[in-house]
């Protein structure tokens, strides 16, 4: 498989089924292991990193033949196709941009990805589509059960499985959930349930993860603590918080309707004009309205627009996408007006 | 200076844009002007090395850092200052020879320092088992606190079943 074989479709996360998936957008298990006979990447030398990739690639497509995974080493690997796999989640920023031996192993339907040589030797992971934390932990778990009966791992019974930034020893568990929740950005309850969460322990981040900004209304909520709890009670402080906040966006969403059902369908009807027909289209301008489209969807104002054709265009508007779709490279002029003409061209118009 | 958008508040946030062919163009904010645009500088967020060093400056640990600054790792070579400024570790060995400064770390991160999750199954059925005797003592006492006493005999009882098969707290 190559990675333009991936543009061909969309991870299987994106297709917008499963439970609450009007508002949760995925559910993701991420595992960060060692192996006890290496460095941690910062002190590996090039060779010891190369040795890393061998080792780690072969075992990766053998102990895990069924899961299919087809394996891209980075190291030769353009900076544009690194940011596709970026941009569709299956790579972090850092693996993107970093150097040296390293590289992704990745299934057909984009479910499970394995990095190589990030922070720690290991990062796994699982995302599927909706509110699906119990599946998603169990298929990455799984993952990690066939790769233990080949290598050795570094852990302490006392202090679990040892990554290089301590606020992951232990479990090396991240459980996220992916929410879009455009209701109450708009009735600026937005900040109060994340203080409310914060105290829980969990961490609010963006789109893209750490340190990035949320773009689309789209938020990421994830456990804080890694270490003195087992996996189940991290799915459960983590799923535990995903109900009540659907049930706000539900609300807030009701509220503005019932309240002021023309505010809310201008804002709707208006992004689907701009997203119609604008000739040039930045990607922060572009996720805005891509996010009143799909609650203008959810709530029934628009039917002719299916909500999988919408999940898909959030990362297909990014740049390096966009790029690949024109089969050319672009500047950000250029990117703006190629965005610009692809959603007209998506939504129906010339 | 007064703030350029509202123009009653003092500027306190002065910014300097580079726009086309190498053109300047300068803004002077409020705090408020400057959040609504989204310019103002976020509070940094904290990193491992802060909260390490405000732990080591804090605590007791104070007097022992001037030791701590001459210990390495003889596996992986790391320094403890490396650790401090990069607040990442070097190989999975340090977290024994850091154990001083990381436990405080951890319990003040993590809120613990032992690990009670999944176990490798080379690892042995003991860690395992040891780990879900800290995992039941930590339920016994949770049930207790909140006089929840027939939850308490529960657990209590399953932590005797595990004794009794010879599976002490290490």
């Amino acid at each position: 498989m190559q990675i333009n074989d991936l543009l061909e479709n969309t991870g299987e996360w994106l297709k917008g089924q499963g439970e609450d998936a009007d508002i949760v957008i995925s559910s993701r298990a991420r595992l960060a292991r060692n192996l006890v006979q290496f460095p941690f990447i910062s002190r590996a030398t090039q060779a010891q990193r190369r040795r890393l990739e061998e080792l780690l690639r072969d075992t990766i497509t053998t102990a895990c033949a069924d899961a299919n995974l087809s394996y891209f080493p980075l190291a030769e690997a353009s900076a544009l196709d690194s940011r596709v796999l970026m941009e569709r989640h299956l790579i972090s920023r850092e693996l993107a941009e970093g150097k040296g031996p390293r590289g992704v192993a990745i299934s057909p339907d984009e479910t499970i990805s394995v990095m190589v040589n990030e922070e720690d030797h290991l990062r796994m992971q699982a995302i599927h589509s909706g509110l699906d934390l119990k599946n998603t932990w169990e298929e990455i778990s799984g993952i990690d059960n066939a790769l233990e009966a080949h290598l050795n791992y570094a852990f302490s019974p006392k202090l679990g499985y040892l990554t290089a930034c301590p606020t992951n020893v232990g479990t090396g568990l991240r459980v996220s959930v992916m929410l879009h929740l455009p209701g109450m950005v708009i009735t600026k309850q937005i900040e109060k349930a994340f203080e409310a969460v914060t105290k829980m322990n969990l961490a609010v981040r963006g789109l893209y993860g750490e340190g990035t900004q949320a773009h689309g209304d789209f938020y990421q909520i994830s456990n804080q603590i890694t270490l003195g709890r087992s996996e189940e009670e991290l799915l459960e402080s983590v799923g535990a918080v995903v109900p009540a906040l659907v049930t706000y966006e539900r609300m807030a969403r009701q509220t503005l309707l019932k309240e002021n059902r023309p505010t809310v369908e201008d804002r709707v009807f208006r992004s689907l004009g701009v997203l119609q027909n604008a000739r040039i289209i930045s990607s922060q301008e572009v996720l805005l309205h891509l996010s009143s489209l799909r609650m203008g969807i959810n709530l029934g104002l628009i039917s002719e627009i299916k909500p999988e054709v919408v999940n898909e265009l959030f990362i297909l508007a990014q740049p390096a996408h966009l790029q690949k779709l024109e089969g050319r490279e672009l500047g950000e002029h250029g990117r703006d007006i190629a965005r610009a003409g692809f959603m007209r061209r998506q939504l129906g118009m010339n | 200076m007064r703030c350029q958008i509202c123009k009653k508040k003092v500027a306190t946030v002065h910014l300097t844009d580079l726009v086309a062919d190498g053109e300047k163009r300068e803004l002077h904010l409020c705090e408020e002007c400057a959040q609504e645009k989204g310019v103002a500088l976020k509070a940094q967020e904290t990193t491992v090395a802060d909260i390490l060093s405000a732990i080591l400056s804090s605590s007791q640990l104070a007097k022992q850092r001037s030791e701590f600054a001459k210990v390495s790792c003889p596996a992986c070579g790391i320094s403890y200052s490396d650790f401090l400024s990069s607040g990442r570790l070097g190989c999975g060995n340090d977290y024994n020879v850091f154990d001083k400064a990381l436990t405080p770390f951890l319990e003040k991160v993590q809120g613990s320092s032992r690990h009670t999750g999944k176990v490798p199954s080379r690892v042995g059925e003991d860690v395992v088992k040891t780990n879900e005797l800290v995992r039941l003592r930590q339920e016994l006492r949770q049930a207790v606190e909140k006089e929840q006493y027939e939850r308490a005999a529960q657990v209590r009882d399953r932590i005797q079943a595990l004794e009794r098969k010879g599976y002490a707290d290490k």
